[in-house]
């Protein structure tokens, strides 16, 4: 097959799924969250902001996360990154890190769903920055692996 | 609290007490939060240290430059409004400089950190404005204020802030390199002293002034604002004949200066510990935390003092790895704690009730964080080996750890406070900071996670790889010496399995990290580590990861050159051999003769002394090992006559009697002496002598000539190359005066551990690393022979081989004279001319020729592997 060939569709997915996830946060937080908190009034900016947060979460669960677990470990696999790999410099270390990353970014994304439903709205904030960043962190480790 | 600083800002006209000024609880809340996110940053950095050799700077800086910066910026803008009794600078300028302050230490850090020279030097720049403009604000603040009491207090500020100015391009020209490296001893002790002594040491002094008397909850000595002005005068004046003492290289000069600011400190602590106590104290945590920190200050000046009285400047260097830690924490991040015990609760608080909790968190466990953490510093400071002497860092860190998240709490529980409802939206951006936050730090820490190759684990798969390699091994002595590494270039086939012996000979550590490959620990004086860098199949370039370092020329490249033929066949026959830098012959590799000579370095001189009065000429010619700086920055061990190689020349007219009394002061070797000039027997005086024996050697030189004396004991080829030979010049009857009278004794020159085998090899197979003119490698082409236009200047020359004779030519002149060989081949008065002196080995003669016009003349070897591998000089010809 030519240049753009099954790998580079693998490879396609894994990259959009994380531009829809990161740019959906920064959409959300940046745009339409504080538009929401301006405009609508206090009842139905709860209950917008409320039903946001769970179709966004929805998203993640059902097709984000499957998605890219699913291109990411077949990519591994492609590459043929072992785990004991995962320790060595450069390559190895640097997906290591960016995994890490990847998991503490989900534990916050989690974190900030439990605490808006136990209404504890400022670690929810701090939490969702904390997904933000750290998942533009992901991105940028993500630069720093050669292509695969 | 509130209305009061309302009242304040309004009018400006009503004194503040002296902590309660500001009440910009918000802007100290979150400039708290930055000295604690510094402050973690640093000491995460500090538990990497292992792995990471740029960590150890990086964790000093983020502490020093980053958490304690920002804190002093903070502090002394806020003191100096009380001191001064004046009226806050705009709060948004106050925000806008410690914004300055922080963007610029972020993108130095960064900067040094990823390797980028040009963000270092624009964060640099940031931090420069951002302190001057302090200063500035400083500055004018003591215009037209009201002053007080403490008004000279401000002062110590005005003088941190310069200080810091001067440290921030002082430390600017170290991490681009731009000092050069025969400075970087110097200027780094300079940073290192204007920084910590004056950037933080002067606020800590100025501020105890104050802060001493009030954690203890008494009133201030009377003469205090005497004194303050007094020890301003002996820290600052000293500070400053110390920093430009130590950037001059001038120690005496630097030793003065301390003692004049350890004398401040001493007094300082003298009235601290006059000052009455009142039991309870305001704070005792703070008032223990505060006295052990001047205790330490107290022990590093004067550790500092003792170090730059009894050792040389590079020695000092080495030490201060000790003891900047022992300041660092004893000192720097104990005031932090002590101070910050006592001034958080209260300008987070807004009563004494909130106050009186917020203190009551900050003071939590604070005897036994008190202890470990002097405990920590002294095991840090005492020279203990094994475990006792690396738990110093850990406990330190553990108890510095431990106040961070005491802060961190109140932090949170001050944000919690009333502010929340008398500002809505900061409290709903506050989670968005706190995230913003979390999630740098989280992706800072993956990126150093990321970027933490070349430690042990790199080496091992270095290694692994080399055993798969194809079987040819190279072994190369690398040595870093003079911020430099030599050979700056290492020529290999493709595929070669390339071993590095790094040994660094430098009074400085240094390591070593190629590209891609495994790194070296630092190495201190002395120590030798081999590195496997595996299969080279590509151009790598490796340098020493100190920051600054590479910059200042610490770097060498590992080329693969295409012919694999010819070179894999002597890498074979050479494999597991230690070649140091013969690749200077085949190729320009090796020897870097564009470098700078070090430091102190003086050529040989090329000009031939007169002959002596009289008819006798005593001489003693000791025979010894000498180490001989014989090229730009490499140091070799030479057997020497005289302590040179060549040995000294000697001088005389036909019929002169020699009587040369030959000591052998070396150890182990035999040496013996042969004059061509004279005939004697040669087993007799020619003799070999063992260590410690003497021998008169007495000759006539009976015919004129251009003579070569070298040792006689075999093999002669070893010692003939390491150094043991000289000339002897008489002048042949009615030779007439000329202008300049030079002596140049060519030979070669081999690098290497003297008598190696490698070494030996090189002489056999007439491989040197350089051809020379009287022992060193162009040195007269970094430091030309000076004449003027229409002089006549007459070259003896002598080839001293071991091996190579010498065509000898002197670019842009003819010469109207040769001797060679005891007769003349060519005279003034004669019709024709010569270009070339061609000697064979152990040949002598001389030639002259008349400079026609100011230039410069370049003399050399015509041979030009020769030429352009040492055998180069110059003649600075001006009208």
């Amino acid at each position: 097959m030519g240049t753009v060939g099954w790998w580079s569709l693998v490879r396609f997915a894994h990259v959009t799924g994380a531009v829809l996830w990161v740019g959906g946060q920064l959409a959300l937080s940046l745009v339409i969250l504080p538009l929401a908190r301006r405009l609508l009034a206090p009842g139905a900016k709860d209950r917008f902001t409320a039903a946001a947060g769970r179709r966004f979460g929805m998203l993640t669960g059902a097709v984000f996360l499957p998605v890219q677990l699913g291109t990411g470990w077949a990519m591994a696999w492609h590459r043929g990154v072992t785990w004991a790999s995962l320790a060595e410099p450069g390559y190895g270390r640097t997906l290591a890190a960016k995994l890490a990353l990847f998991v503490i970014v989900m534990i916050a994304a989690a974190g900030h769903g439990i605490a808006q439903a136990k209404g504890r709205q400022e670690l929810a904030r701090a939490l969702a920055v904390v997904s933000l960043v750290g998942s533009l962190g992901v991105v940028l480790l993500a630069t720093a692996l050669p292509s695969t | 609290m509130r209305s009061k600083t309302d009242d304040l800002t309004a009018g400006g006209t009503r004194p503040p007490s002296r902590f309660k000024a500001s009440g910009q609880r918000g802007r100290h809340l979150a400039a708290h939060a930055l000295v604690a996110a510094w402050a973690a940053l640093a000491l995460l950095a500090a538990s990497e240290r292992q792995t990471l050799p740029v960590a150890r700077w990086l964790a000093i800086h983020l502490f020093l430059l980053g958490a304690a910066t920002t804190a002093i910026v903070v502090w002394s803008e806020h003191f100096a409004v009380a001191m001064l009794h004046t009226r806050l600078p705009d709060r948004r300028w106050s925000n806008t400089r410690l914004a300055g302050v922080n963007a610029g230490v972020a993108g130095v850090l960064t900067g040094v950190w990823a390797d980028l020279p040009a963000l270092t030097g624009a964060g640099c720049a940031l931090l420069i404005a951002a302190i001057t403009a302090h200063l500035v604000v400083l500055v004018r603040m003591g215009r037209g204020a009201l002053g007080g009491r403490l008004a000279p207090i401000a002062d110590y500020y005005r003088a941190a802030a310069a200080a810091l100015l001067v440290g921030a391009v002082l430390g600017w020209l170290l991490a681009t390199g731009r000092g050069g490296p025969r400075h970087y001893t110097g200027l780094e002790l300079a940073h290192v002293h204007i920084t910590l002594l004056g950037w933080i040491g002067l606020p800590v002094l100025g501020t105890l002034f104050m802060l001493w008397p009030t954690v203890l909850g008494v009133r201030m000595a009377e003469r205090t604002t005497r004194l303050a002005r007094r020890v301003l005068l002996l820290t600052g004046g000293g500070l400053l004949t110390a920093v430009a003492g130590l950037a001059a290289g001038q120690r005496p000069a630097a030793v003065l200066g301390m003692t004049l600011y350890a004398a401040g400190v001493v007094v300082t602590g003298y009235l601290f510990a006059r000052t009455p106590r009142r039991s309870p104290a305001v704070s005792a945590a703070a008032a223990w935390m505060l006295a052990a920190a001047m205790g330490w200050l107290v022990i590093g000046v004067i550790a500092d003092l003792g170090l730059l009285t009894a050792r040389p400047l590079a020695a000092v260097q080495e030490d201060l790895g000790t003891l900047v830690p022992v300041l660092l924490v004893g000192l720097v991040a104990q005031v932090l704690v002590g101070a910050l015990t006592y001034l958080l609760p209260v300008v987070l608080s807004s009563g004494p009730k909130e106050r009186a909790a917020l203190r009551a968190v900050l003071e939590r466990y604070w005897p036994a964080r008190l202890a470990v953490l002097n405990l920590g510093v002294a095991l840090m400071a005492l020279p203990l080996p094994g475990p006792a002497g690396t738990a110093g860092g850990p406990l330190a860190g553990a108890a510095a750890a431990a106040f961070l998240a005491l802060v961190v709490a109140v932090l949170v529980r001050g944000r919690r406070g009333p502010s929340r409802t008398a500002d809505g939206s900061g409290a709903a951006r506050r989670p968005v900071l706190w995230g913003t936050a979390a999630g740098a730090v989280v992706t800072v820490l993956a990126v150093l996670v990321a970027n933490s190759g070349g430690d042990t684990g790199g080496s091992d798969v270095a290694a692994g790889a080399a055993g798969a390699g194809s079987g040819v091994t190279r072994t190369v002595a690398v040595t870093l010496a003079h911020m430099r590494i030599r050979p700056a270039r290492i020529e290999v086939a493709a595929g070669t399995t390339l071993r590095l012996e790094v040994t660094n000979s430098d009074a400085m550590r240094h390591d070593l990290k190629v590209e891609d490959g495994p790194a070296t620990p630092m190495l201190a004086e002395g120590h030798t580590r081999t590195l496997d860098v595996g299969r080279i199949t590509g151009n790598r370039e490796a340098w020493c990861t100190l920051p600054g370092h590479r910059a200042a020329g610490m770097a060498m490249s590992i080329v693969v050159t295409e012919d694999t033929g010819s070179s894999s066949g002597t890498d074979a026959a050479g494999a597991h051999d230690h070649d140091h830098g013969s690749m200077a012959a085949a190729s320009d590799g090796g020897l870097d003769l564009s470098a700078d000579f070090s430091a102190g370095w003086r050529p040989r001189d090329a000009a031939l002394a007169p002959v002596p009065g009289g008819t006798l000429h005593e001489v003693e010619l000791r025979a010894a090992h000498t180490e001989v700086e014989v090229a730009p920055g490499v140091k070799q061990q030479m057997w020497t006559f005289g302590g040179s190689a060549p040995g000294p020349t000697l001088h005389g007219k036909v019929g002169d009697v020699f009587e040369v009394t030959l000591v052998n002061d070396d150890t182990g070797m035999g040496h013996g002496v042969d004059f061509h000039a004279g005939s004697l027997a040669p087993d007799k005086p020619m003799r070999t002598i063992q260590p410690g024996e003497r021998l008169v050697y007495r000759f006539r030189a009976e015919r004129a000539g251009a003579w070569l004396y070298h040792c006689s004991t075999s093999p002669m080829l070893q010692h003939m190359g390491n150094g043991m030979y000289g000339a002897v010049i008489i002048d042949p009857p009615g030779l007439k005066k000329a202008d300049h009278e030079y002596v140049l004794v060519s030979s070669e020159l081999y690098l290497g551990t003297p008598g190696s085998t490698a070494q030996v090899k090189k002489m056999r197979d007439d491989t040197p690393d350089a051809w020379v003119f009287n022992g060193i490698a162009d040195q007269y082409s970094q430091r030309p022979l000076k004449a003027k236009a229409g002089e006549r200047a007459r070259f003896w020359v002598v080839a001293a081989g071991p091996s190579d004779g010498i065509a000898f030519h002197i670019v842009g002149t003819v010469f109207d004279t040769v001797y060679k060989e005891g007769a003349y081949l060519l005279r003034p008065d004669g019709p024709g001319g010569s270009q070339v002196l061609d000697l064979a080995t152990a040949q002598g003669g001389f030639v002259e020729t008349v400079f026609p016009a100011a230039g410069h003349y370049a003399f050399v070897d015509h041979d030009m592997r020769h030429a352009e591998a040492g055998a180069h000089g110059m003649v600075e010809v001006s009208d």
